[in-house]
Order: structure tokens, then sequence, then C-alpha cells
């Protein structure tokens, strides 16, 4: 689904010259759970944010669903953001002025899905990550882990093929953590492709794959072998 | 989508109530002086314009090649040659307005009514009333007829229909009325409550007292008819240029001394002519345009707030960009969304505006002596106008910020932290400065214009009109025994002089020629007719020879005495004894001495030059001036009104003090100075509303800051000044920007005054003081704030 080709980013001041990434090459296919680990500054966010399309790598290839999109325009990189991928933040990035509702509704609105269906489904995801109940509250108003819920309701609303998730736990306690953690591998298990990065071990042991990063580097690549992945290998 | 924009507007409106009501505020504030000032603007761009037809109309009068002064009367036969000599002309009509209050008696009602006029048969073939009773083809044509307006209708017959009555014209001319015309549509140069009929033949070309207004006919160019018409003019008054200027046709063209016509188009009249001899005060065409310069300002000075404080808390709208783009947003839709939320805030405050104006304007009326109303038929030009102006404006204010925060990375927003961005604060503070230095230009503006009115207000006028009451002698017995009731109020304590005269200071309008000396060249000069006790009256001040003296002089003595100014003017040396020979005016061709010379002694407004004036020796006048003590001078002013009803008992007497009637002259120009205050006002509070915005937005950004600095021991008035330092730099800024700027347009007002204040430096730093309080005390209390708060909460900020 996924394949990175010595993908580099160098970040240049007036006096220095940062490199993020360093030819970076992996793939990933349909249907996996990677996680993206690494010390702080081990590029692991401008990795996320580049396949996520927020940013544009120096050099390498980037190939997304059979398309090449390193170098495309703002506007192409926007459409295909649109339709194929959802995002998962730390600190949940919710607007403040917008209830659970209209929230979770801002990515079909921008689709231009029209009203009644777009009310259908905000009302099912929303239904289905438990937060129903919430459905009119501002996010002030919520927990953690309830606005949490929210900003993954929003990512799947559209039906993403992929998922990236940056340190979904970071902001939570560990119960809501592994909530969310639970709910991520339901929609894995579901066929979307998730991309986390994580500093947790505990999250990662929730990923079929681990790629360690160093310095801008691919330090190392490993299937995980935890109980659920297991389960799913063998199911 | 749009409505997802509309609800996130309300609700980011509403959870920053302050932030919003600077910008609402501001931006009503700046919408209701736009709407008043276009009122304004409308009204007086307006005059004459209901006149059907007025396009074709135009006025007459002379001017001087020389000086090209202008005298917008003309010769009471011209109109008359219009009519029937030249086939350009549709039709043309000459009238002669009244100046004064005048007794109408009727069905034993008697009224004292101002704003007559005397007009020929084809006044309303001009000018188009609407008659209520008559019409206006039969309404002129009678002998001793009188068109009266509605409101003296009521005054004179209440409910009655008044047609072919009698009224009794000063007690002593009686006039049948012909007509009743209605209120005209709209403003015009002038406004009579009656037209007395005159369709007298008069043939003297050599004196220019009436307003001739001629139609030119449909598919005629003013341009093409002018060379026809001062050819044609020039053969009627060939005679008289023969006679008074001693030249022919063509050393008359040929010379510089000579007068011409001019024409003016009748629209013209109320904004560009302003002669000494206006049948009402013109408006000043500046002020048109320094108020929509201020109102351009004002609302400069709120978009720059709107725009200041939009881009200050982008960091707070930073996240909600940054979501927008990753749920699919596009720059253009996040454009459309800020845009929407500008014009929100631009169409509440418009609301609100309306309501401003309808509360504010009864007091703009006021100073600026108008009457102008919101819901007036016009109330659909306003209300597009107004409009137009508040969606030009969320345009405009609003598209800076649009595409400032749709240009917002979403990954550096959703992750970094925006508060420390020092994105667009050199934009901001270019806004500062360009408010600071719109501000400091008014307060500069509105200090010269006070300074120059006081100084009008302080300057030697030459005469004194405190204490001194005019009365019009309203009859020819008291006229004529005059002596006798002045001795008899002479008699009283506290009246110190009395006098007669034609006319006074503030009301000057005669001109005559005059040959001095040996030389018979005419000189134009200005002529008082007075008596013996005028120069006491007035206080005027002799500068050599003698006042006129009831033991050395006569009413036939024909003795003269002129002012400095003649002198000055025409080289008249050793004035005193020299023949002077008056060639035209009530006594033709009278020649005598000059006696005396007067100081200078102003008759007109500080825009016009002193005169040169010739006072001459006559007691027959019909203005008498009465010199009153100014202990218990209301009583005494009481005295007189019981003497005066035994003198006159036909007619009650009327009175003003000279000098209430001569400051009227500077009302005008009192009038501007004064709007012009409140408008520097408004504009200083809206760009002080800007920055107490900004400066509690720069407390915030930099409570992390303030907090390091208290924990390493900085003091509350080392931070008050860190914060303030930078604002009150940015106002030095506007200063260096403000001074040229109003130096230039200062020396351009006051270019426009004859006597004018040297240009002060004052109001300069005067200026650049009050600019800098205002910031100071304005970012203070923010600054105060943030300096005395908890450095442990300050800390945890970020």
């Amino acid at each position: 689904m996924i394949t990175l080709e010595k993908i580099t980013k160098i970040y240049r001041t007036e006096e220095v010259e940062t490199s993020a990434l360093n030819e970076v090459s992996f793939e990933i296919k349909r249907g996996e759970f990677v996680s993206i680990m690494g010390p702080s500054g081990c590029g692991k966010s401008t990795l996320l944010n580049i396949i996520g399309m927020l940013d544009k790598p120096d050099s390498g290839s980037y190939n997304i669903l059979g398309k090449e999109v390193a170098n495309i325009k703002e506007k192409e990189r926007n459409e295909v953001r649109k339709q194929h991928i959802g995002f998962i933040f730390q600190n949940y990035n919710l607007i403040d002025e917008l209830t659970v509702f209209e929230n979770v509704e801002l990515p079909l609105i921008y689709a231009k899905v029209p009203k009644a269906d777009r009310k259908k489904r905000v009302e099912e995801i929303i239904k289905r990550i438990g937060i129903a109940h919430r459905i009119g509250h501002f996010p002030q108003q919520l927990s953690g882990g309830q606005q949490q819920r929210v900003a993954v309701a929003r990512a799947l609303v559209t039906n993403p093929d992929l998922i990236l998730a940056d340190e979904p736990t970071g902001n939570l306690d560990s119960s809501n953590g592994s909530e969310v953690m639970e709910l991520l591998c339901e929609l894995n298990d579901m066929g979307t492709t998730i991309v986390m990065v994580t500093h947790s071990a505990h999250d990662a042991s929730y990923c079929n794959r681990i790629i360690n990063l160093l310095d801008g580097k691919v330090l190392s690549q490993k299937r995980n072998s935890t109980e659920r992945n297991k389960l799913k290998v063998e199911g | 989508m749009f409505k997802n924009y509309l609800k996130v507007a309300l609700r980011t409106l509403n959870k920053n109530r302050s932030y919003a009501a600077i910008n609402i505020i501001g931006l009503a504030m700046g919408l209701m002086v736009c709407i008043i000032v276009f009122l304004f603007i409308s009204k007086e761009t307006n005059y004459d314009k209901h006149i059907t037809d007025h396009e074709r109309i135009y006025r007459i009068g002379n001017e001087s090649k020389k000086t090209g002064m202008k005298f917008p009367v003309s010769p009471a036969p011209l109109a008359e040659v219009f009519r029937a000599e030249m086939d350009e002309i549709e039709t043309a009509t000459r009238i002669l307005p009244g100046r004064q209050e005048i007794l109408l008696i009727a069905d034993q009602k008697r009224v004292y009514v101002d704003k007559s006029v005397q007009v020929d048969s084809s006044f309303f073939e001009v000018f188009d009333y609407q008659f209520i009773h008559g019409d206006a083809q039969t309404a002129t044509k009678k002998q001793n007829g009188i068109v009266i307006n509605q409101m003296t209708s009521e005054k004179l017959f209440g409910n009655e229909n008044p047609m072919d009555k009698i009224i009794r014209y000063d007690d002593r001319t009686d006039y049948v009325v012909t007509g009743v015309v209605d209120e005209p549509k709209g403003d015009a140069h002038f406004a009579f409550n009656y037209f007395l009929t005159d369709n007298e033949m008069n043939d003297n070309w050599a004196m220019n007292r009436f307003y001739t207004y001629f139609k030119l006919k449909e598919g005629v160019e003013l341009a093409d008819f002018l060379p026809i018409m001062t050819d044609r003019l020039l053969v009627k008054i060939e005679p008289v240029i023969e006679k008074y200027n001693k030249m022919t046709i063509e050393e008359y063209k040929a010379s510089d001394e000579t007068g011409r016509h001019y024409v003016i188009p009748l629209k013209d009249i109320h904004l560009h002519s302003h002669t000494n001899y206006e049948i009402s005060q013109n408006r000043n065409i500046i002020y048109l345009y320094v108020f929509a310069a201020i109102a351009f300002l004002i609302l400069l000075i709120a978009g720059i707030n709107f725009m200041n404080l939009a881009t200050a808390r982008s960091a707070k709208r930073a996240k909600e960009v940054g979501v927008r783009k990753i749920s699919g947003a596009s720059k253009g839709m996040l454009i459309t969304q800020f845009l929407t939320e500008a014009m929100m805030q631009s169409l509440l405050a418009l609301f609100f505006a309306f309501v401003m104006v309808e509360l504010f304007l009864p007091g703009f009326n006021n100073v600026m002596d108008t009457d102008l109303s919101l819901f007036n038929t016009g109330f659909k030009e306003t209300a597009l106008f107004a409009l137009i102006v508040t969606l030009i404006y969320g345009l405009f204010s609003g598209s800076y910020p649009a595409f400032f925060l749709s240009k917002f990375k979403p990954a550096t927003v959703l992750k970094g932290d925006m508060t420390k961005t020092k994105s667009g604060s050199f934009f901001r503070k270019s806004m500062v400065v360009l408010q600071f230095t719109a501000s400091t230009v008014l307060i500069i503006g509105m200090s010269i214009i006070f300074s120059q009115i006081s100084f009008m207000h302080k300057k030697d006028l030459g005469f004194s009109g405190e204490q001194v009451m005019m009365i019009p002698l309203q009859t020819d017995a008291v006229v004529e025994n005059f002596k006798q009731h002045k001795d008899e109020l002479l008699k009283h304590p506290n009246i110190k002089s009395i006098s007669r005269s034609n006319s006074l200071p503030g009301g000057i309008t005669s001109q005559t020629m005059f040959e001095v000396g040996n030389s018979d060249e005419q000189i134009p000069m200005w002529i008082i007719a007075v008596d013996f006790d005028f120069l006491k009256t007035l206080d005027l001040k002799l500068a050599e020879g003698r006042a006129f003296d009831n033991q050395m002089d006569n009413d036939s003595s024909n003795v003269f005495i002129v002012n400095e100014t003649a002198l000055e003017k025409y080289n008249i040396e050793n004035p005193i004894g020299k023949r002077i020979k008056m060639a035209t005016g009530n006594n033709r061709d009278a020649t005598g001495k000059i006696v005396g010379v007067v100081k200078d002694f102003h008759t007109e407004s500080f825009d016009y030059e002193i005169k040169p004036i010739v006072l001459a020796l006559s007691s027959e006048q019909w203005m008498a001036t009465i010199k009153i003590a100014p202990e218990n001078a209301q009583q005494t002013v009481e005295y007189i009104e019981t003497k005066w009803a035994t003198m006159e008992p036909s007619h009650p007497m009327t009175y003003h003090f000279l000098n209430e009637r001569f400051g009227a002259i500077f009302k005008d120009q009192e009038n501007f100075g004064r709007m012009f205050l409140y408008l520097t006002i408004l504009a200083i509070i809206i760009a002080a509303m800007g920055l107490y915005g900004l400066a509690s937005f720069t407390a915030e950004q930099r409570t992390k800051e303030i907090g390091i600095r208290k924990v390493l021991g900085a003091s509350v008035p080392q931070l008050m000044q860190m914060l303030t330092k930078d604002f009150v730099k940015l106002v030095l800024i506007a200063n260096v920007f403000a001074y040229p700027i109003s130096l230039l347009l200062a020396r351009n007002w006051l270019s426009q005054f004859t006597y004018q204040i040297d240009m002060p430096i004052m109001p300069f730093i005067l200026a650049s003081v009050i600019a800098i309080v205002i910031a100071v005390l304005t970012v203070s209390y923010q600054a105060y704030s943030a300096a005395i708060s908890d450095p442990i909460k300050a800390l945890k900020y970020e």
C-alpha cells in the first residue's frame, strides 16, 4: 500500500542544517498495523508527516496506493488526504467551538457528503466508539479519553484506507490509553491500515510490525510476536 | 459548509467577547461616521438638483479681470434682454432678495416674516414650485401680487384659502395674494417665504443689484453660447462703459482693470460660489473633503484593529486551521471561512452603526447647523452605500488575516506551539504606526483649527460690537423724527450712544466708484452711509484727521472718512482735505472732501482681506445702533422696547446685538472645528481600543517570559516598562510620519484665511504627548495586570 524509497528530509535554518530523515526506505502492506519507534528527535513525526502528506520530502520516492506522491502539488495532496487518510494526534486536536457531532462531521462536509448521509454516518461512528451520549457536548466538557475517541471517530468517518496516529495515548492515563489502543486494534481487525508513532513499548505491542528509527535512519524492523498478532496470523 | 462557518464564527465571537467588542464597536463607530458623512455629502451635493432642468439653468454675475473677485449680481434689464433677444435662451428671471424681517399684516394678524424676494413674471418658469393655490403662469403677472409659501399662509390666514386676500407689507403697501406654493422638494441655495411681483421696467445697466438666472434651450452648449452672450451684452453696456469707464468697447475688452461676465451652473452655486453677495451662506466644499477623509481614516483605524487582533490571535486559531486542513479543507475554503467571519462581524457592526446614527445624528445636526435624517427619501441609497462600505471593509480587513491563517502548515501548527511565532508581528507593528500616524495627524489638525479659531476671536476687529444693539427703523415717521427719539433715549444713563447707518460690519454690500484728488480715475470702494455718532457707537479709531462733527458738518456737507486700506491700496497720500467724488450710488455724483482716516476694521470673516471703505455722512439711514452699558443690560433693553412701542406703534421692535451678528460669520468655522474635534476623539478612542486589544495579546504571549523574569527578580515597574516601551516606540515612529503630513495639510487649510496664525509648534508637541500618554495609559493596564500575576501560574501557562 505504501512504499518509501530513500526518503530524505533536511531542516535548514540560517546557521544549522539538520538531517531529520536520511534515505529512509520501507514498505507497508494493506491491513498492517505498523508502529514507528525511536528516541526524541529521531525523525518519527517527520516521517509520519511525510506519510500523511503534511510535509514534503527533499528527495526520494513515496508511493501510496500505486501513485507517486512525493512531489505532487498541495491541491492534489489535499485530495489524497481527504480520500484515503485519517489522522489521530496526541493532543486530540478537536475544534473547541464545535460539538462532538460537528467535529466528527467536519471531514464529511469538506468531502461534500449530503447532509442526511452525513448525519447517518456520524451517528453510526459515534455509536460505534461508544460516545453517543456525549454527541452534543463540546470538547472541554469531555475527558481526555473521550476526546481521543472523538478524534478517532473523526479519523474514521470517511472510511480511510490508512490511519496515521501520532502518539495517540500520549496524553491519556493507562486505562483510557488501553481503551484507545483496543479501538485501534478493532479497526485494524476490520481491515484498516494503521501507522502509529509511539514511545510506548506497551502500545507498540499491539502492532504487527515495529520500525525503529535512530538519527533519521531505519535502525531495525521486526515482526511483533504478541498474543494478538499470533492469533491474527493463525486466524 | 457555510452554516458551519457561521456557527464557528458565532461561537468564536461569543467565546472572545472583548475581542469581538473591540472589532464590532470600533467598526460600528467608523460606519456611523461614514453614514453621517454620506448623508451630509449627499445633502450638500444635491442642492438645487430637484429643480426641473437644473442642468440647463445658470446664474450670471460679474468678476474683476484683475483680482478675480466675483459679484453674483447683474443689472436689472439683463433678464428681459435674455428673454427677448437671445434665441439660445428658453427663459430667464431676475430676483432681488430682501435682507430683513418685514412686518406683514393680514386679517388683523401682524407677523414679522423674513426671506422675502422680488421676482419678475418669469420666476416660476425657471424655478418650478408646486402651487397649492393659483398657478405659475398667472401668479406673477399681476402688479402688486404676492405669492406666499404654506408656512406664511398659515401664519397669516390659518387654514383659510388666502387667494385674492390682501397682505399689507411693512404697513405701507398692499399686495394681493396670487398664489400659495408648497415647500420645495429639495434644498436650494435660496429659500424664500414670500415672493413680491416686480415687473417694473428698469433700464439701469450701471447698477448691479439683481440676481439673474437663465435657462438655456435644450441642445445649446454653454461654451458655444458664452462668447455670443458676451458680445451682445457689451453692446448693451456700451453707454455705461463710455460714461463711467471712459473707454471704448475695444479698450474695455483689452483692459485688465475692467470686469467681465461669468456664469455659474445652478447646481454648483451652493458648494462653489463664495462671494460677498450670496443670497444665503453657501457651504465650503473643503468641509466635504475633510469629513470624507476623516471618515476614511476612522474606518481605516477600525480596519487595522480587526487585522491586528485577528493576526495576533492567530495562535488561537492555528489548531483549528490545522484540523480543518487535515480534514480536507483547501486554502480557498479556509479563506472563505475567515472572510465569512469578517463579513459577519462587519454586518453586525452595520446594525449597531444604524442605531448609533439615530442616536448621534441630532448632535451632528446641531453642531453643523443642518437637518439630516436617516429615514428620508434617500434611505435606500444610504443603506446601499453603508452595505457596500461594510462589505468592502469586511473584505479588506478580513483578507489579510484570512490569507495569513490559511497559509499555516498543519504539520507545524498541530504539533508545535504557535504562541511563540513571530509571524505577522512586523505587519502588526506597521499597522499600529499607520493608526497612530492617522490619529496624530488628526490631533495636530484639530489643534491648529482651534488655534486659528481662537486667533479669530482674539484678533482686534477694529470696532466694538459689544453691547451694540442693531434695530431696523421700520417707518418713515421714525426715520424723519429720529433726532427727537434719540435725544429722548439718551436720557437713560445706561444708553451710551446712538447712531444710524445703512449697513454694519458683517453686512456691507454697497460698492461705488470714486475719484480722489485731481485724478479722474474711477476707483471702486465700499461705502457705508453713517451719521455723526457712528464712529463713537462702534468705537472706531481715527488714524488721522477728524470724525464727523455736527457743529462743523451737515448732511449736505459731502464730507467723507476713508479707511487705511483705501489709502494704501490706491496710494492716496496726504488724504486730509483731498477732493473726493462719488460717481454712483445713492448720492450720485456728490463731490466733497476727505476729513478723516479711520483705522482699519474688519467687516467680513478672515477669509477676506479688509476692503477700501468710505464712510459718507448721511442722517437718513434705516439701521439704528444703540450702545448700552453692560450693567443692567436686560433692563436697558426693556426700557428701549417700551420707548420703541411709542415711537413705532405699528411695528414691534426687533433687534440683534452686533457682536452676535458679526460672530455668526465665524460660526461656520467654529462648527467645523467642533465637529473635527469630536471626530478626532472618536478616532483616538478606536485606535486606543485596538492598542488595548493588542497589548493584552502581547502580554498573553509573553506570560512565560514575564514569569521567568519575575522569578529572577524583575520588579513590577521594570516589567511594565518592558511591556510598554515597544508600543511607545511605535507611537514615536508614527510621529515622524505624522509631522510632515500634518504640516502640509495645515498649510493648505490655513491658506484659505487671509488673516491666519503663524504655523505653531505647540500642536505638534501636544499631539505627540497626547498620543504617547494615550498609548501608555492603554498599554499600562494590561502590562500591570501581567506584571502582578503569579509567576508560578505564568510558568505553567505553556
